[in-house]
């Protein structure tokens, strides 16, 4: 133990891995554990049974994907946001940014109503989409709207520190060099801020496929067409099908897991190819 | 020339930052920026870099106008205090960055990568990342690149700011070096005069948005014109002293020594007396003293810093009397004389805390302005003393780094006299008499008067208006020393008669252009120039009327002026400030600046 011990100015660490650990295991890992040994109850013909049921496939498909398309347009819109709270001052800028919180705060049932509310064909945004065959509410573009309400603070808040950062010396010596705006941006803002982009983009897309009560509403929940995975693991435990239930629940993890991790391997790929170039 | 501003102006909220700017940049110079923090001049080289707009003036680079001209386009390489590298870029590609946006083939960025590194003294760092740097290293790399693409001009934002003093010295050598084997014009920004005086091929210093003085570093220091040059370029004793045809007088001590410019004999007045604390000499006894003796006094302060030796000598007689301002510090009332020796002049005459010595002078610089101090005036002592902690009068003085005396005259505006003449600038508040008390205060010795309401904010326009030809010279003496102390712009109003003849008219407009180009020569004071026509002082009225925090400074040559033409400047309390300037027609001027 006292091998991987750094020498550090506060004493305890002895106490505080404990507490790690301990938190870990009963907050995660036992709780996953219990999880996986449910799974595991089951046979392998039950679990494939399971795996392989095309209501199961198509909320998979709609869980990832809307989550996928989600993160992606927090991407591109939070990075606005950041954009515009961090570079500009204008009257309302302070009510502006705590807004961004909102959806954090708020329950994501209320959040889910609401926008039923709003994008419902009689809506007030929905009725104006309506002539144009666009449906919102009740269809997997509602979904989607969901997902991106709930993500939208993960990348704001990731990425507002990251451009904090971009000091606009650097912008004002870029251009003294003879960069344009879209140089500037592309070459030294975005390499900047792509990090804290990736990680709020994960983060976002976790949140995504994790997110219940705001789909549920405007989602419709019909079978094959816009039934979310979580609410599919609901079903399965009315219905007393615990086993079935943990099943999807496993696969969910595993896939999540299997998405970070490669998220994760991917930006720290990203950096050590900086330091590799650096040697 | 290189680099040409031509009145450059940048406001912010209104207020101006950098205030009608004028200066030529030669070709291979290098030109250092000099003033404390909040003076214009980071915004002065922005603007030359293009990344401030101006709001007024000209900015040319070789000839070619580029004030309109984004800074993309204008080939100028900036270097930032913060070094601004781009972090997530190896130090090769920092470099090649402006090659890269020009599209310049690889080979040949390479070639032109390695050339930079070499010059920047930093072969072989090429993939190293900016973090895994020193400061001083990221200082050369930020150089390097900002050369890369072979500007015209190279401006330097206090690049030595962020780095400790060792660095600091071998990266000033690396600059020099550098901008010597290029000959490439350089600007660069600084708050440390010992950093202006290594580098520069001439100093240019800036307070409060103006560029107050340009000249060679020894120049400036041996001659400045200015307060705030003399205190800024090194330290200064600033003392107020009599000059007369014989020489200079503290107080009643005659210094026979002779200020090295030409002195105006014909008329004995109050001069600020510029003494550096190396020009003093300390001895036993006055019979000692190899030069001019000055006064006694007793040593109250010793630092040893190892070259020099710095002393606070008080002033016991003689020259304490002068009523000396001590550097830095404008309201103590002490005679307090900074003095530093050399090793040598300590082992000569070695002394210790509390000795009393005499002092001579070596030199003694005489600036040419012609504001040396303030007296208020007023019948009451109460009044005089509420008049001298006036907001903008404090302000002024204290700028100036000069001091404001008190006075109380029974007999201001009656026929009497005063009994002793009033030295310097008198101060006055505006009544139903003001032309009446300006007349009285000008027959008793005060070459200039200013009246000050009592609400009153610093100006942000300063008018300017002689009554005729003689007293043009002094009166933009005045102004521009005034003006150098206040933020604010300046415009000289040229009023001919209603119903000017079509011969009258271009002598106007040539005594507008005359002014200008006087003022801008002779002083370094940009000015605006306005023609009107009607009666001199109904204009002025109206135009300071027109709106608020407004100043006037009148120049008049005869008393009567104040009864006749300009009358209706008074005919109620005048409600802005009033500078009055006058100068009896056949007095010299020679020393006006």
């Amino acid at each position: 133990m006292s091998s991987f011990r750094q020498p550090s100015i506060l004493p305890g660490f002895g106490l505080t891995l404990g507490f790690s650990v301990f938190f870990l295991c009963a907050l995660v890992l036992i709780p996953l554990a219990a999880l996986v040994m449910k799974t595991a109850t089951m046979g392998w013909d039950d679990f494939l049974n399971v795996l392989f049921d095309p209501r199961v496939l198509a909320s998979f498909r709609l869980s990832f994907g809307a989550s996928l398309l989600a993160a992606t347009l927090n991407g591109i819109f939070g990075f606005v946001i950041a954009w515009t709270l961090v570079r500009y001052d204008f009257p309302g800028r302070k009510l502006i940014d705590a807004l961004i919180d909102m959806p954090f705060a708020l329950p994501t049932a209320v959040s889910g109503i609401a926008l039923t509310a709003v994008f419902a064909e009689n809506g007030w945004i929905g009725e104006h989409l309506a002539p144009f065959g666009i449906k919102v509410a009740y269809t997997w573009i509602g979904v989607v709207v969901a997902l991106t309400l709930i993500g939208l603070p993960f990348v704001v808040r990731s990425i507002q520190p990251a451009l904090v950062e971009v000091q606009r010396d650097l912008e004002d010596a870029a251009e003294t060099l003879g960069a344009g705006r879209f140089t500037i941006f592309r070459r030294i803002i975005l390499p900047t801020v792509t990090p804290a982009l990736l990680t709020g983009f994960t983060m976002a897309f976790a949140r995504g496929v994790g997110e219940y009560g705001s789909v549920i509403f405007i989602a419709g929940n019909l079978p094959m067409k816009t039934e979310i995975a979580p609410l599919l693991i609901v079903i399965k435990l009315e219905q007393f099908d615990y086993v079935g239930a943990a099943a999807i629940g496993f696969l969910m993890l595993v896939i999540s897991f299997v998405m970070l991790l490669s998220i994760n391997l991917l930006q720290t790929w990203g950096r050590r190819r900086h330091v590799a170039a650096g040697r | 020339m290189s680099i040409t501003l031509d009145q450059v102006t940048k406001r912010y909220q209104g207020s101006p930052v950098v205030n009608d700017v004028s200066v030529d940049v030669g070709e291979g110079e290098f030109f250092v920026l000099l003033g404390p923090s909040g003076s214009g001049k980071s915004t002065l080289l922005r603007a030359i870099a293009g990344l401030t707009g101006v709001d007024h003036g000209r900015i040319a680079l070789h000839g070619r106008d580029v004030t309109h001209i984004s800074a993309r386009q204008r080939g100028v390489g900036l270097v930032f205090q913060n070094y601004a590298l781009f972090r997530h870029m190896t130090v090769g590609d920092n470099i090649e960055f402006a090659l890269r946006v020009r599209r310049m083939k690889a080979a040949d960025r390479l070639a032109r990568r390695k050339e930079l590194l070499r010059l920047v003294a930093l072969e072989g760092m090429d993939d190293r990342l900016p973090t895994q740097l020193s400061g001083g290293q990221q200082q050369r790399v930020a150089v390097a690149r900002a050369l890369a693409h072979k500007p015209q001009v190279l401006l330097l934002d206090e690049p030595f700011g962020a780095l400790d003093a060792k660095i600091r010295e071998e990266l000033r050598r690396t600059i020099r070096q550098v901008q010597r084997e290029l000959n490439i014009t350089t600007v660069l920004v600084t708050h440390d005069q010992e950093e202006a005086f290594a580098l520069a091929d001439r100093i240019g210093v800036m307070n409060l948005g103006r560029l107050l003085e340009c000249g060679k570093p020894d120049e400036l220091y041996a001659r400045p014109a200015t307060r705030f040059v003399a205190t800024f370029l090194g330290a200064a004793n600033l003392l107020l002293a009599r000059q007369t045809a014989q020489g200079i007088r503290f107080g009643a001590t005659p210094v026979n020594i002779r200020a090295l410019e030409k002195i105006d004999g014909t008329r004995e007045h109050e001069v600020v007396a510029v003494l550096r604390p190396e020009e003093i000499e300390l001895a036993p006894t006055r019979d000692n003293l190899r030069v001019n003796y000055m006064g006694l006094g007793v040593v109250e302060e010793m630092v040893f810093t190892g070259a020099l030796e710095r002393l606070r000598v008080r002033l016991t007689n003689g020259a304490a009397e002068a009523q000396i301002t001590p550097p830095g510090d404008a309201a103590a009332s002490t005679a307090m004389l900074e003095v530093t020796r050399t090793q040598h002049e300590q082992r000569t005459f070695p002394v210790t805390l509390g000795q009393s010595v005499a002092l001579g002078v070596r030199r003694i610089h005489v600036l040419p302005t012609p504001l040396s101090s303030y007296t208020v005036c007023a019948t009451q002592k109460a009044a005089a003393e509420r008049l001298a902690s006036h907001p903008f009068l404090t302000e002024l003085a204290s700028r100036m780094k000069t001091r404001i005396a008190t006075r109380t005259e029974p007999a201001l505006a009656e026929g009497t006299d005063a009994e002793t003449p009033i030295s310097g600038v008198a101060v006055v508040t505006p009544g139903v008499d003001t032309a009446k008390q300006i007349e009285w205060l000008l027959r008793n010795g005060a070459a200039e008067v200013l009246v000050l309401p009592e609400q009153l904010l610093p100006p942000q326009r300063v008018l300017i208006h002689w009554a005729n030809d003689a007293a043009r010279r002094p009166t933009l003496a005045v102004a521009a020393s005034l003006l150098r102390h206040v933020s604010a712009e300046a415009v000289y109003v040229g009023i001919l008669p209603e119903g000017a003849s079509d011969t009258q008219r271009p002598v106007g407009m040539r005594t507008l252009l005359d002014a200008r180009s006087e003022a801008q020569a002779m002083h370094g004071l940009e000015m605006r120039t306005e023609l009107r026509f009607g009666s001199a002082a109904e204009e002025l009225r109206r135009q300071l009327n027109d709106a608020p925090d407004q100043m006037l400074i009148l120049g008049i040559s005869d008393l009567a002026d104040l009864h006749q033409n300009f009358a209706a400047l008074f005919s109620t309390p005048p409600p802005f400030a009033l500078m009055v300037v006058y100068r009896p027609a056949g007095s010299s001027g020679a020393n006006e600046r």
